[in-house]
């Protein structure tokens, strides 16, 4: 009995002292951050000088006076730069203050903000950039990875540290959780980026004269839209059209009458299907499909090979293996006892599959097709190599330019408002996928709760 | 229920109609697939040599039109995609199943999981393009196209993990804590290597998806060809993957060499992704006899 207490007391002393070195670790990285403030960490690398500022520079000093053959000028240090390396400094003393005042939780989300705060330093600081840019002197790069890499990892540790002085249960708890939250971060971070780079060209060109404007040439600057969104509606269309009877059909095939052996070899075929790359399917296309469209005799002379119906043929075959697989599944779903009583009232198992096990299994197939629809609506690389990519109003014979190679066609080489309206591009394509994500969401839901039923 | 009878008139004809359409449609399914894959191979395969996979690409040298810098290239995304998106994944995937109470942040992990799934991949590129490479000045490198495909795989490893999870029976857990051992000690010790082969699938499919992609790179790695001298600098610099080897060329292919070039990466892509596919078979072959 003595002896059990001893131990007991024994751990709990080694604990104590356990955690007492963990907060002194802690409460020194966080003045390692606090400090390095007060030490060179962004360097400007102006023609041959690098001049190395410190946080406390970057926070007090007006600007940088730039002098060139022909002009000069002040070139402001932006205030959120200032507001950031100052916060910076606060965060991480405000960490050591709530550790010692035994609040571990507050100081870890203390020390892991007083982490990021270099990044807002490193994002804003491209003003500074810009504006020596735009004073047509020289070239100025800002040379910052290492510190702000260095910053972000004490940040973190220290965190993980004071999160630590509460047992490993709780830090174990709270890493899983802010990892969850990374996808939910990604989501949100991805639409306000879509939002802020697309919406601006909008304003500018007008909503109306981009989305239903005819013309698009970026030489002109006519950034009309209609065309693209018709062609990917119309090829989109065009797909499921082809691909939902096969898909369908195919799934019913795998589910209801194949021979297990049969089955299985048809199964591994359709994941098969889809592992391939988009780009050999585009490869494919353009080296099988478009010469095919272009010398099919009824077509002959009329047609590059290049266009609407290539486009609608290759993606027809690439949304057939998610229509397939979300069809099988449904179909699985379905009770035996509807087929068992299908077939005792006399009907074939052909009616039966087309009059009972279809209409039981149609939301879940339903939620295939609009699976197939978001895929063919975002597909890009397979596209661009068979359309043609002219920014024509959609004929099934025509060359037609989609969405999303809208995008990827003249990103490269664009600028100023044209970049501005591919990223509006960008902006209506993520609006069109959300209209099909949450449709989707809605659908398989309704189905789960008619299975509940 | 419609009211007429099941039982139809013209039974005969329909169902013979209908029935060919089924096999008619698995075999349109099939031979698209076998139609690919022969194409390719066939085209291919005979031009795939030792020399194509070691020798460095130029598009000058006409000597030097080998694949080993994109082989490089997809290895570094892969490993430092993986390095950073499998710790991130497996971790919500646990923090999913084994603490969250259903509530309002496991409803919204749910729901951001499914919309990042369903994004296309030119918007990830786009974002990436104005995020990491503009923004946070990676310019157009390895490493921003790692950061993109990060968040493309996440919910591949995400969902796939979280099955493998819930699989586990709970009577092993409640085993090992009735024995006293902590909550985190059975996952790690108990939950986490019962579900290692479903773990191991996510991440291959995730390793499939990154070989496979292109649209979200084009921007953000971007389709530089020269052979990496050191790492660091190498993922600071322009790189393009197999797939992105395979569209340039094939755009760009004047000649039937260059042509023959575009076919020999296709088919290594096309035996990779076939490589792979087996693995993951494999794999939940020995899942299901656990």
């Amino acid at each position: 009995m003595l002896q059990a207490t001893l131990t007991n007391e024994r751990a709990e002393h080694k604990r104590a002292t356990a955690n007492r070195i963990k907060k002194i670790i802690a409460v020194a990285l966080g003045a390692v951050i606090a400090l390095s403030f007060f030490f060179p960490y962004i360097r400007f690398v102006f023609k041959d000088s690098v001049y190395a500022l410190s946080g406390l520079q970057l926070a007090t000093v007006r600007g940088m006076r730039v002098a060139g053959p022909q002009m000069s000028g002040l070139v402001t240090i932006p205030l959120l730069t200032r507001i950031a390396v100052i916060a910076g400094v606060a965060l991480a003393l405000l960490g050591i203050v709530l550790l010692l005042l035994r609040k571990p939780v507050l100081a870890g989300t203390a020390y892991i903000l007083a982490g990021i705060t270099p990044l807002i330093v490193l994002i804003t600081t491209s003003n500074i950039q810009t504006a020596v840019t735009s004073l047509n002197i020289s070239e100025i790069s800002v040379q910052y990875l290492w510190p702000f890499l260095g910053t972000l990892f004490l940040g973190i540790i220290s965190a993980v540290l004071c999160l630590w002085t509460q047992g490993t249960e709780r830090l174990a708890e709270s890493i899983f959780k802010v990892a969850s939250c990374v996808s939910v971060g990604s989501v949100v971070v991805i639409t306000i980026y879509i939002l802020v780079t697309g919406a601006p060209a909008i304003a500018q060109i007008g909503l109306g004269e981009f989305l239903f404007g005819r013309e698009w040439a970026a030489s002109s600057e006519k950034f009309g839209i209609l065309a693209l969104i018709l062609s990917s509606i119309a090829g989109t269309a065009g797909a499921i059209l082809l691909g939902v009877p096969i898909g369908i059909l195919t799934a019913v095939f795998l589910s209801e009458t194949a021979r297990p052996g049969v089955a299985k070899l048809v199964r591994p075929a359709v994941e098969l299907l889809a592992g391939i790359p988009s780009v050999i399917y585009g490869f494919f296309g353009m080296l099988v499909i478009v010469p095919a469209i272009r010398t099919f005799p009824p077509f002959q002379g009329n047609t590059t090979g290049d266009s609407l119906l290539a486009a609608i043929l290759i993606l027809a075959i690439m949304v057939l293996p998610t229509i397939v697989n979300v069809s099988e599944t449904a179909l699985h779903a379905v009770p035996i006892s509807y087929r068992e009583a299908s077939l005792a009232l006399g009907a074939t198992p052909t009616t039966t599959i087309f009059k009972v096990t279809i209409p039981a299994a149609k939301s879940g197939i339903l939620a295939g097709v609009i699976l197939g629809v978001g895929r063919a609506i975002g597909e890009t690389m397979a596209v661009i190599m068979v359309a043609g990519n002219v920014p024509n109003m959609p004929s099934l014979l025509g060359p037609v330019r989609f969405l999303t190679t809208g995008i990827a066609m003249e990103m490269s080489y664009s600028s100023g408002l044209h970049r501005q309206a591919l990223f509006a591009i960008g902006l209506v394509l993520f609006v069109f996928i959300m209209i099909v994500n949450i449709s989707f969401t809605y659908i398989s839901k309704k189905g789960v709760q008619m299975d509940a039923e | 229920m419609p009211s007429k009878s099941l039982y139809c008139k013209h039974k005969h004809v329909s169902d013979s109609v209908l029935k060919t359409l089924i096999y008619l449609a698995a075999a349109v399914t099939v031979v698209v697939l076998v139609g690919i894959l022969g194409y390719i191979l066939v085209n291919g395969v005979p031009y795939i040599t030792w020399k194509f996979i070691s020798t460095p690409y130029s598009e000058m040298n006409p000597d030097l039109k080998g694949i080993l810098p994109m082989i490089i290239n997809t290895l570094y995304i892969v490993v430092i995609t993986l390095l950073i998106s499998a710790p991130i994944g497996i971790s919500s995937a646990i923090y999913l199943t084994q603490y969250a109470k259903q509530g309002r942040l496991v409803r919204a992990i749910r729901f951001t999981t499914e919309v990042l799934s369903g994004i296309p991949s030119i918007i990830f590129g786009l974002f990436g393009y104005t995020v990491f490479c503009v923004l946070f000045r990676l310019q157009v490198s390895i490493l921003a196209g790692c950061l993109t495909m990060t968040i493309c795989i996440l919910p591949t490893i995400i969902r796939t993990t979280e099955e493998s999870l819930i699989a586990v029976p709970s009577s092993f857990k409640e085993g090992a804590l009735a024995l006293g051992a902590g909550k985190l000690r059975v996952i790690l010790g108990i939950v986490l290597p019962c579900a290692m082969p479903g773990v191991l699938t996510a991440v291959i499919l995730a390793v499939g998806r990154i070989v496979g992609e292109s649209a979200a790179l084009l921007f953000t790695s971007g389709i530089g060809y020269h052979m990496p001298k050191d790492f660091f600098r190498q993922i600071l610099t322009s790189g393009r993957t197999l797939t992105l080897h395979l569209y340039q060329t094939a755009r760009e292919a004047s000649t039937p060499d260059a042509m023959n070039i575009a076919f020999a990466t296709a088919a290594v892509l096309l035996i990779l992704v076939f490589l792979l596919n087996c693995l993951t078979r494999l794999v939940t072959k020995v899942l299901q006899k656990q």
